[in-house]
C-alpha cells in the first residue's frame, strides 16, 4: 500500500449545474394559483396560505402582528382553546407570522391527518372573530415581551438601524412601543383582517410528499372559501434616511451592540446576484473578511455578520455585531478598514474561487429538501423571477471577475450615507 | 424507517453508514464521546472551548475551513453535557474531502498558542453575549448548582465562570485531545448518496491509521437523591420576575424518560397546553408559562418556567402552578391528552427526519447511547407509556424534596 500523504487534498469536483425541481401551478380560482412541490421521503405536508396582509400595508403600528397572532384565537363556534386542542390532537400545527410584505399562515401535519386538520385550519383563518377577552391577554402578554426585549441591546441596535434606514414612519421600521399596543382594537384587526386577508389571498404552496388526492382536497377547501384575491395597489411608503452615527447608551452592558449598514438594491436588481456574491465574501459566510479578520484572527466577537437584505419596497445591507465594550473602538475601525480594502484591492482569485465552490455547495444544499426548496419557490414567486434564477448561479459565478466585484464595492459598499447605529456603555 | 449498516475499523472507530439517493449530499458526523460532564470541576468549560480549537488547524491542513469550503462543504459542531458533536455535508462526490479533514484532526491538531489565544477571546465574548448581556440570560448558571451538588451537570457546558476559560493552557489542551479524541471514543456516521463499499475504503483509507489510544474516562461522581426543597433568589435588572422550577427525572434511558416528556408536552407544549390555558389564558397569572425537559443521557431535570404577569406575587403564582401540578398526580390523563402528545411526537419526528444530517445525529446519538436502534424504535417507547405510568411518574417527581426553585426578582 502506498503511503498516504495527508498534505494533499483529495480531488474533488466542481458544481456545474444546479437544478429547480419541476413543481405544479394550478389556478384554483380567478388569479390565485396553488403551487405544489413534491421532493422528500417522508409522507409530510406544509402548506402555506400568503396573504398580502404584510407590515406595508398596516395603517397603524401593530396592526399586522396583532392579526397574523390572533388568526387561531377563535370563531363563532370554536374558542381558540378548542381550536387548538383539535389541532393539537392531530399533531398538526398552526402559525402565522406577519412579514414586511406580506402574511403567511402555515400548516404542518403528517399526510395521513390532512382531511382532519384542513377543516380547522381553514375555518381557523376564514372566521376569525379576534374575541375582546383574547385580544385583551395578548395585549397584555405583548407588552410584558416589549420590556424584556428593551433590555436586550440587539433589539435596540435593530430598532433604531431600521429607523434611520427607513424613517421612523417607514413599516418596515415599525417597531410598536407600549402606546401603539394599547391603541390596538377589536375594529382596527377586523378592519385589517377583511382587507388583507379575507381580500387578499396571494397564493398557495404545498411541500413535502404526498398524493395527487391531497392536492386536489386543499384546493377544492380553497376554491369553496371566502377568500379573493385582491388588485395590487402600491403601497404608500415615507422614507426617510437618516444618514450618521447613532449612539444608544445602555450603561449596565458588557458588551456593545453594533450595526453598520445602508439602503441597497432589490432582487429585481440587474447587479443583485453580483452583489450577494460579494457580500458572502465579505462577511456572510464563515470564511468571509470580516469573520477571518474580527472573529479568527483577533478573537474580538463570538460572530460578525454582513448581510443584504432584499424587501420588496427597500433593501439594505449591514453589518451587525455584538462585541466588547472595550474593544469596540477597534472594532469598528477593523469593519471601516475591511470596506476600504474591498474598494480599492481586487479580490485574489483564489479567494474567489473558494467562495463560489462554497456559494454553489450551499446552493445545492438549499435545493435539497422540500421546505428550503419551498422558501426559494417563495421568493421566486414573489419577486416575479424565472426558475432558472437559482440555476444561473452557475454562469453568473463563473463569470464573474475581480473587477467585476471591485466595481460593485465601490458601487455599493460606499461610505456615504452610512448609518451606523451602537448600543452599550458610553 | 432509517436504514444503516454498521462496521468497526482495527483501531475501534465505529462506523454507520446511511444510504440515501434521494440527494446530491453527503453528511459525515463525528461524535466524540467526551462532554462537560468530563471535566475537572476546577477547569469548567474546557470541552466546548476544545470544539473551537478543533477548527483552528490539524497536523498536515492549517486551515480546516478553508480547504472544505473549497471543494463546497460546510461544517459545525456543538457540545453537550454527553457528548461533542462535528458535522460536515458536501456534494456527494467530493465527500472524500470531508474524510481527509476529519480523520487528519482525529489523528493531531496542531496545538497553536495563538489559535488557543484567539479562541479564549471568542468563548469569552460567547459567554458575554448568551449568559451575562440577556435579560434572564444566567438563569442556567444559576438553577444548575441549585439541582446538581454532586454531579458534573453542576456547571453549564459554557463553564462555571470566565476564569476558567482565561486560565486554560496548551497542555491542558494536548491531555484531552490525546485521551479523549480517539478512534475507540468516537461514532462516525457516514450518510447519503454514497454505497457502503465506497464508505468502508474510504473509513478504512483515511481512519484506519489512527492509532487506539488510551482513553481513560474518569468516573465523576452521581448526584444523590435530593431530600430537602431548595430556594435562591436573584434580584436582577429585568422587567418582570420570573419563577423556575427544576425537578430531578430520569436519565435517557430510563422508561420514565417518555413519559417525562410527554408529561412536559401536556403540561407546556403550545396553545391547549394546560399550564398555558388555565394559568396564561384563564387566570392570565403569567405571560409566558414553559414546561421542558433537558434531556441529558445521566438522569436530568424537568423544568417549569414562568414570566409572572405584572402585579401577581411569587406565592400566588407559585401556588397555582402546584395546583395544577397536583391534578396530574390525583388522577390519570385522559386516553385523549396523551393520544394528542403522541401525535405530537410523531409528527416532530417524521418532520425532523426529512433532514438528512438530523437522520446521520440521530444515528450517532442512538449508539452513544448503546442502543443504534433507538433512532428507529423512540416512537414505540412513547407508545408505550399509559395515563397510570404518567400518573406514577408525576406522583414521585413532582414533589417539593424533589425540587429546587429559582426565583428571579425583577430590581
Amino acid at each position: 500500500m502506498t503511503q498516504l500523504n495527508r498534505s494533499v487534498a483529495p480531488g474533488f469536483y466542481a458544481i456545474e449545474k444546479l437544478v429547480f425541481p419541476e413543481y405544479q401551478k394550478i389556478e384554483i380560482k380567478n388569479e390565485v394559483f396553488l403551487y405544489a412541490l413534491k421532493a422528500g421521503t417522508q409522507a409530510v405536508i406544509r402548506l402555506d396560505l400568503i396573504f398580502d396582509a404584510g407590515l406595508v400595508r398596516q395603517l397603524q403600528s401593530a396592526q399586522a402582528n396583532f392579526t397574523a397572532s390572533m388568526l387561531s384565537e377563535g370563531t363563532p363556534t370554536k374558542s381558540a382553546f378548542a381550536l387548538a386542542e383539535a389541532l393539537d390532537y392531530y399533531g398538526s400545527y398552526f402559525q402565522t407570522r406577519a412579514n414586511a410584505d406580506d402574511a403567511v399562515a402555515t400548516l404542518y401535519c403528517l399526510e395521513k391527518h390532512l382531511s382532519q386538520c384542513l377543516p380547522l385550519f381553514m375555518e381557523a383563518l376564514t372566521e376569525s372573530i379576534f374575541p375582546e377577552k383574547e385580544l385583551d391577554i395578548q395585549k397584555k402578554n405583548s407588552l410584558s415581551k416589549l420590556s424584556v426585549n428593551e433590555k436586550k441591546n440587539g433589539y435596540l441596535c435593530k430598532k433604531h438601524y431600521y429607523k434611520n434606514i427607513y424613517g421612523a414612519n417607514h413599516p418596515y421600521a415599525a417597531f410598536s412601543n407600549a402606546e401603539n399596543i394599547q391603541a390596538i382594537t377589536r375594529e382596527t384587526l377586523q378592519q385589517f383582517y377583511q382587507n388583507n386577508y379575507i381580500q387578499g389571498l396571494k397564493y398557495v404552496m404545498i411541500s413535502g410528499q404526498f398524493s395527487e388526492s391531497s392536492i386536489t382536497l386543499i384546493s377544492t377547501h380553497i376554491k369553496n372559501s371566502k377568500f379573493e384575491p385582491k388588485q395590487f395597489q402600491q403601497p404608500v411608503l415615507n422614507s426617510l434616511l437618516n444618514p450618521g452615527k447613532h449612539f444608544i447608551e445602555k450603561s449596565d452592558s458588557v458588551q456593545s451592540a453594533l450595526r453598520i449598514g445602508k439602503s441597497s438594491i432589490s432582487r429585481s436588481d440587474a447587479d443583485f446576484r453580483k452583489l450577494q456574491f460579494l457580500n458572502l465574501i465579505f462577511g456572510g459566510y464563515f470564511g468571509s473578511r470580516l469573520m477571518k479578520n474580527i472573529r479568527e484572527d483577533k478573537g474580538l466577537t463570538y460572530g460578525i455578520y454582513s448581510v443584504l437584505e432584499p424587501n420588496l419596497y427597500g433593501a439594505s445591507w449591514y453589518i451587525d455585531t455584538d462585541i466588547n465594550t472595550k474593544n469596540r473602538t477597534a472594532g469598528i475601525e477593523e469593519i471601516y478598514k475591511e470596506i476600504e480594502i474591498i474598494k480599492t484591492q481586487p479580490i485574489p482569485s483564489e479567494e474567489i474561487n473558494t467562495a463560489k465552490n462554497y456559494y454553489l455547495g450551499s446552493f445545492l444544499k438549499s435545493l435539497d429538501g422540500p421546505f428550503s426548496l419551498a422558501d426559494r419557490l417563495k421568493i421566486i414567486i414573489d419577486n416575479n423571477l424565472t426558475d432558472n434564477y437559482y440555476p444561473e448561479f452557475v454562469s453568473i459565478l463563473n463569470n464573474t471577475t475581480a473587477q467585476d466585484l471591485q466595481g460593485l464595492a465601490n458601487k455599493y459598499f460606499s461610505t456615504d450615507d452610512i448609518v451606523e447605529v451602537v448600543v452599550g456603555k458610553k | 424507517m432509517i436504514q444503516y449498516n454498521t462496521f468497526q475499523l482495527s483501531n475501534g472507530l465505529t462506523v454507520i453508514h446511511h444510504f440515501d439517493n434521494a440527494t446530491q449530499l453527503c453528511a459525515l458526523n463525528i461524535l466524540y464521546k467526551v462532554g462537560s460532564r468530563n471535566e475537572d470541576p476546577q477547569k469548567t468549560g474546557f470541552a466546548h472551548l476544545f470544539e473551537h480549537l478543533m477548527f483552528g488547524g490539524s497536523e498536515n491542513i492549517p486551515e480546516f475551513d478553508l480547504a472544505l469550503q473549497t471543494a463546497g462543504g460546510e461544517s459545525n459542531a456543538f457540545t453537550s453535557n454527553d457528548i461533542t458533536n462535528y458535522y460536515v455535508t458536501l456534494p456527494a462526490n467530493n465527500i472524500e474531502t470531508g474524510f481527509w479533514l476529519e480523520s487528519d484532526r482525529m489523528l493531531s491538531l496542531d496545538f497553536s498558542e495563538k489559535s488557543l489565544l484567539v479562541q479564549k477571546n471568542v468563548v469569552i465574548e460567547e459567554f458575554k453575549e448568551r449568559y451575562l448581556n440577556q435579560p434572564y440570560g444566567d438563569v442556567w448558571l444559576r438553577i444548575l448548582p441549585l439541582a446538581y451538588k454532586e454531579h458534573p451537570y453542576n456547571w453549564a457546558t459554557i463553564g462555571k465562570e470566565i476564569s476558567h476559560i482565561e486560565n486554560a493552557d496548551l497542555d491542558q489542551v494536548k491531555s484531552f485531545f490525546f485521551n479523549f479524541y480517539a478512534p475507540n471514543n468516537a461514532i462516525m456516521v457516514v450518510a447519503g448518496n454514497i454505497s457502503l463499499e465506497e464508505t468502508k475504503r474510504l473509513s478504512q483509507k483515511w481512519f484506519e491509521p489512527i492509532p487506539i489510544r488510551n482513553t481513560i474516562i474518569a468516573p465523576y461522581k452521581q448526584e444523590p437523591q435530593q431530600t430537602e426543597a431548595r430556594f435562591e433568589h436573584v434580584y436582577s435588572d429585568v422587567p418582570v420576575n420570573m419563577i423556575v422550577k427544576a425537578y430531578h427525572m430520569g436519565g435517557r434511558l430510563n422508561e420514565d424518560y417518555y413519559a417525562c416528556d410527554l408529561l412536559s408536552d401536556i403540561l407546556g407544549g403550545g396553545k391547549s397546553a394546560q399550564f398555558y390555558h388555565k394559568l396564561v389564558k384563564e387566570k392570565r397569572l403569567f405571560s409566558e408559562l414553559d414546561t421542558y425537559i433537558s434531556g441529558d443521557t445521566d438522569p436530568g431535570l424537568f423544568l417549569i418556567e414562568g414570566k409572572l404577569s405584572k402585579g401577581v406575587s411569587f406565592e400566588t403564582a407559585e401556588a397555582a402552578i402546584l395546583a395544577e401540578l397536583e391534578v396530574f398526580k390525583k388522577e390519570p390523563v385522559s386516553e385523549k391528552e396523551l393520544t394528542k402528545v403522541i401525535n405530537k411526537t410523531e409528527t416532530n419526528i417524521q418532520f425532523g427526519d426529512i433532514s438528512l444530517l438530523n437522520r446521520a445525529m440521530k444515528l450517532a446519538f442512538a449508539s452513544f447511547l448503546g442502543d443504534i436502534n433507538l433512532a428507529n424504535t423512540e416512537i414505540d417507547h412513547y407508545l408505550a407509556v399509559t395515563p397510570e405510568s404518567l400518573q406514577m411518574v408525576a406522583k414521585n417527581m413532582l414533589v417539593a424534596e424533589n425540587c429546587s426553585t429559582l426565583y428571579y426578582h425583577a430590581k
